[in-house]
């Protein structure tokens, strides 16, 4: 996967990238709803490519050249069913002229606010949070449905079963091109911002043993953030402050696992694994989102990966400032798995007993009670405080409760009764 | 010694494959242009797909089949040219016509004056 493609115009991931922006581009044209259609005459143009360029080589705009043989077999197929002529009379699917370099940059704006309109459409409020994300890596990001059963860790059924539904909703609203006005945009950018973490948190937390399979779930959040963040329609604070996150997070991915691919606790992370150019980049989103009287929670949730990427050492931590981030987390978006965080955050910078204390306050809901996050927390700051009977006992309900054998190995370690 | 021409013969067993994914579409053109870039100088004409409608000529004039068993169709051929049968093969082994376990090649020396 990582050879590099011979000629320099098609970079990598391209087959990928165009199957979406394609998608996207042409899903405007004839409407939202002939979607599976769509997608076949992608298929078909990318099949062609594959045929075409080995044999005679690749064109000057591999893009263009796509985006004609695509749209040529569109309407072929789309004539035959009788039906739709009027539809393809109304919308007539304009070749986009690529003779020069300014066309060029211009289909290329045209592609890239089609496929962020396609991501806004995804992101329809009677479609459900999961069929949304799965929906966006089929059509935005190019991935089949095996290949999201993998990275998504669901069954292919589940997957297919997922697209349909969200295919027949997109069909039943029957868009016609434009039809998305700046209201629509404004009040589902919320949920594009949910559906993008999400993608990333995919990649990012998942006990997927494969670093690369992962890497490419947060490379592909990153790209679209990106495309958001540099279009009128998405450029807010909210979404600066995302892709802050996403980069300062992705800084440490590399060196979150050992090399048997096992996970890392953050005080045993060689820190100059840590990558500096996603750092700063991740830092100059920061200081973009620093904008407007907004503060959202993803702006708490970089500000906290900012104080850790900054931190010359665990120890040197500024623990105080992590757990004003995480009650001001808190505050914005109020969550006991917050408050638990900001427990761990308090341990560090007072003492355990400071830590027990904020969570001794609290009757926590069943769904975190039962998880091996919630029993970890106490067996630790148990442990640490000396209160080694209600350590043990929590820490066999955590070992029990892990979710995969990477967190139980990881627990086991961490929460040993005569570590340290 | 010169180098002679081998004609490769691919045949793949019939049939609906699945079709391949952009991830995989990308993976397969990036083998291809690896493979092209490698054996450049070895590879005379690149040939192509074969269709499937065929006819056998003979004296007799012209028949439908007997072909090769319906589950095995030859779907392409190119040229190449090897020092000799097993520098043939391993290019041929390196190239994309056999990257399916459901492909295979056979190849043959073109004895050309």
């Amino acid at each position: 996967m990582h050879s590099s493609l011979s000629t320099p115009t098609v970079v990598e991931h391209f087959f990928r990238h165009e199957y979406g922006k394609l998608v996207a581009s042409l899903s405007w044209r004839v409407g939202v709803g002939y979607s599976e259609d769509v997608e076949d005459a992608v298929q078909f143009a990318l099949m062609a490519a594959l045929e075409t360029w080995t044999k005679s080589g690749q064109p000057d705009n591999p893009s263009a050249w796509l985006f004609r043989v695509a749209s040529n077999h569109l309407i072929g197929g789309l004539r035959q069913k009788a039906n739709r002529s009027r539809l393809l009379e109304q919308n007539k699917i304009a070749e986009p002229d690529a003779s020069d370099s300014a066309a060029d940059a211009f289909f290329e704006n045209e592609m890239r606010d089609d496929l962020l309109r396609m991501l806004f459409a995804c992101c329809d409020e009677a479609i459900p949070r999961i069929s949304q994300l799965v929906l966006a890596l089929k059509v935005l990001c190019g991935f089949d449905v095996r290949e999201i059963s993998i990275r998504l860790f669901t069954s292919e059924a589940n997957v297919y079963k997922r697209l349909t539904r969200a295919r027949r909703r997109l069909r039943e609203l029957e868009f016609s091109p434009g039809e998305l006005n700046a209201e629509q945009f404004e009040s589902r950018l919320p949920s594009v911002h949910t559906v993008l973490y999400l993608l990333f948190t995919e990649g990012y937390q998942s006990s997927h043993a494969e670093l690369a399979i992962r890497r490419e779930l947060c490379g592909e959040a990153i790209r679209l953030a990106t495309l958001l963040a540099e279009h009128p329609v998405g450029d807010t604070p909210e979404t600066f402050a995302l892709l802050a996150l996403m980069h300062l997070h992705r800084a440490r991915l590399t060196a979150r696992q050992d090399r048997f691919g096992g996970l890392l606790l953050l005080e045993e992370q060689d820190r100059e694994l840590w990558d500096p150019h996603e750092i700063q980049t991740g830092l100059n989103w920061l200081a973009r989102s620093s904008i407007g009287d907004v503060f959202s929670r993803y702006h708490a949730e970089a500000g906290i990966a900012a104080e850790h990427c900054l931190a010359p050492s665990f120890e040197k931590t500024r623990w105080g400032k992590v757990v004003e981030c995480y009650a001001l987390l808190e505050s914005v978006a109020p969550s006991a798995i917050h408050r638990l965080n900001r427990a761990i955050a308090i341990a560090e910078w007072k003492d355990p007993a400071a830590g027990l204390a904020i969570l001794d306050e609290f009757e926590p809901p069943t769904w975190l009670a039962g998880s091996y996050q919630w029993a970890a927390v106490l067996a630790d700051l148990h442990r640490r405080n000396g209160s080694l009977e209600i350590a043990d006992r929590n820490r066999k309900l955590a070992c029990d409760a892990a979710p995969s054998p990477a967190v139980r190995k990881l627990l086991e370690r961490r929460l040993q009764i005569d570590r340290r | 010694m010169s180098k002679q021409n081998y004609l490769c013969v691919v045949r793949s067993s019939s049939g609906t494959c699945e079709k391949p994914s952009p991830a995989e579409m990308e993976e397969s053109y990036a083998k291809f242009n690896a493979w092209k870039e490698k054996f450049q100088d070895r590879i005379v004409d690149l040939g192509g797909a074969l269709e499937s409608e065929r006819k056998i000529v003979t004296s007799e004039g012209v028949t439908d089949g007997p072909f090769v068993e319906a589950k095995e169709i030859i779907g392409g051929y190119m040229l190449i040219s090897a020092e000799n049968m097993a520098e043939a093969a391993v290019i041929v082994q390196e190239s994309p016509a056999c990257w399916s376990s459901s492909t295979n090649v056979e190849i043959r020396k073109c004895t050309a004056p």
